[in-house]
């Protein structure tokens, strides 16, 4: 799993992520609002832990903006002060959970757990759309000029590469992601569905394309 | 006394030349046969247009029933259909008889990249061959039109299906028929382009 942490205070940070870390988190550390963003353009996280009062761009403001570009990564606000209209505007903004400081680093985790695990059961939205380019994740139908059926993991795929645009997965990371409860499968099996995709892609004239090579990173692109 | 044929005396020229163009065809397929092992085509339907059916269609388009509405207004008193087993071998087979000396295509669709809004998928050509006979013009050698129709055996098995239910367009559920009718399309779509993969894949790694 992999988390992104946007908290200005260098020690609080360095603290956390050491801890996160150990937990078996691969941690990126943002120290503002602006950096995190940039976290996010590059990489996808499967949760983010953002402090609000930060230099340059706040926690709400980044907030709302990584909402507002359709991203639904579960995000935890760390809050300095126990106002209840903070935590209000931070969870209307989209937060899924806050914790107030200071707090016990067991808490942390566990919320972090939960919010993850949770995210699993209700991620999916019911469609996407990157360039001309639409996926009914509950149709299991991708369509541009035409339209064209999908089997559930290259729903899994193209959604995953869908909330990504632009953004290098390795087949690593695609592969613990749509196949991570899968135990009968290997990592052959990305190349196998990227194949399908791309053709699947071709096939409605979409205007997005799959790049990369065989075992390599992929990276899903607006042409 | 027998009804003369809508054909005319064109009539006996239009099997020879359905002959010349299904043997064109043969030909091609038996050599990439003989070549690589890949049979471009899994059947193949060839038939001069009926002569009932011929003059229903002059009707419907508000024709006279003359050799000249069948032969010169319409372009499909030839027609000939492939079945494919995979969709690059349809591309396969439109490439080659387009390279036919003596043809030329006036029109082509290909509703397999632009699928009909009802999920129908097939490539259409209407070709013009140069023949040893005289046509109904007057020209003498005259040129003949022929229809051709390629697809794979899922969208064949789509369309005559499709074409058995005669569901009547004002029922009730006449929508849901419909976008249920296109579902399968695609599902049919999905198929053919995931067996062509997996050919693809295969191949690459031989």
């Amino acid at each position: 799993m992999r988390l992104l942490l946007a908290e200005d205070e260098k020690d609080l940070s360095r603290a956390l992520t050491a801890v996160l870390t150990h937990s078996g988190y691969e941690t990126d550390a943002a120290f503002d609002g602006v950096e995190a963003l940039e976290f996010l353009e590059k990489n996808d996280y499967d949760a983010i832990i953002m402090d609000i009062m930060m230099p340059r761009m706040d926690g709400i403001e980044a907030l709302t903006k990584i909402r507002e570009n359709g991203d639904y990564t579960p995000v935890l606000l760390l809050t300095a002060k126990a106002e209840v209209d903070d935590r209000v505007t931070g969870l209307d903004a989209g937060a899924d959970d806050y914790l107030t400081k200071p707090f016990a680093i067991k808490e942390l985790l566990a919320r972090v757990k939960s919010m993850t695990r949770r995210n699993e059961s209700y991620s999916s939205m019911k469609s996407l759309r990157v360039g001309s380019v639409t996926l009914n994740t509950e149709k299991q139908e991708v369509s541009s000029e035409n339209s064209i059926s999908l089997a559930l993991k290259e729903t899994k795929l193209l959604e995953f590469f869908m909330l990504n645009a632009e953004k290098e997965l390795s087949t690593e990371r695609i592969f613990d992601h749509v196949w991570k409860n899968d135990e009968e499968s290997n990592r052959d099996v990305v190349w196998v569905y990227v194949s399908f995709l791309r053709s699947k892609l071709q096939a409605i004239n979409a205007d997005i394309d799959i790049a990369g090579e065989k075992d390599g990173s992929y990276t899903l692109r607006v042409l | 006394m027998s009804e003369e044929s809508i054909y005319g005396k064109y009539k006996d020229n239009l099997e020879l030349i359905l002959k010349n163009i299904v043997g064109r065809i043969n030909d091609y397929t038996d050599e990439e046969y003989e070549r690589s092992g890949i049979k471009l085509h899994e059947h193949m339907i060839a038939r001069v247009k009926s002569e009932d059916s011929m003059r229903e269609k002059c009707d419907r388009r508000g024709l006279a029933q003359t050799p000249d509405s069948a032969l010169h207004e319409l372009t499909d008193s030839i027609g000939i259909r492939i079945i494919c087993s995979f969709i690059d071998d349809v591309y396969e087979n439109v490439r080659l008889i387009k390279s036919f000396p003596n043809l030329e295509v006036v029109q082509e669709k290909d509703y397999i990249k632009h699928a009909k809004p009802n999920g129908y998928r097939s490539y259409h050509m209407i070709i013009k061959v140069q023949t040893p006979f005289e046509d109904v013009t007057g020209n003498n050698p005259g040129e003949y039109f022929a229809e051709i129709q390629l697809r794979t055996i899922a969208m064949d098995s789509w369309a005559s299906l499709e074409h058995k239910m005669k569901y009547k367009k004002n029922i009730n559920n006449s929508d849901l028929i419909v976008s249920e009718l296109k579902r399968c399309a695609d599902e049919l779509a999905a198929c053919d382009v995931s067996m062509q993969t997996i050919r693809n894949l295969i191949l690459m790694d031989n």
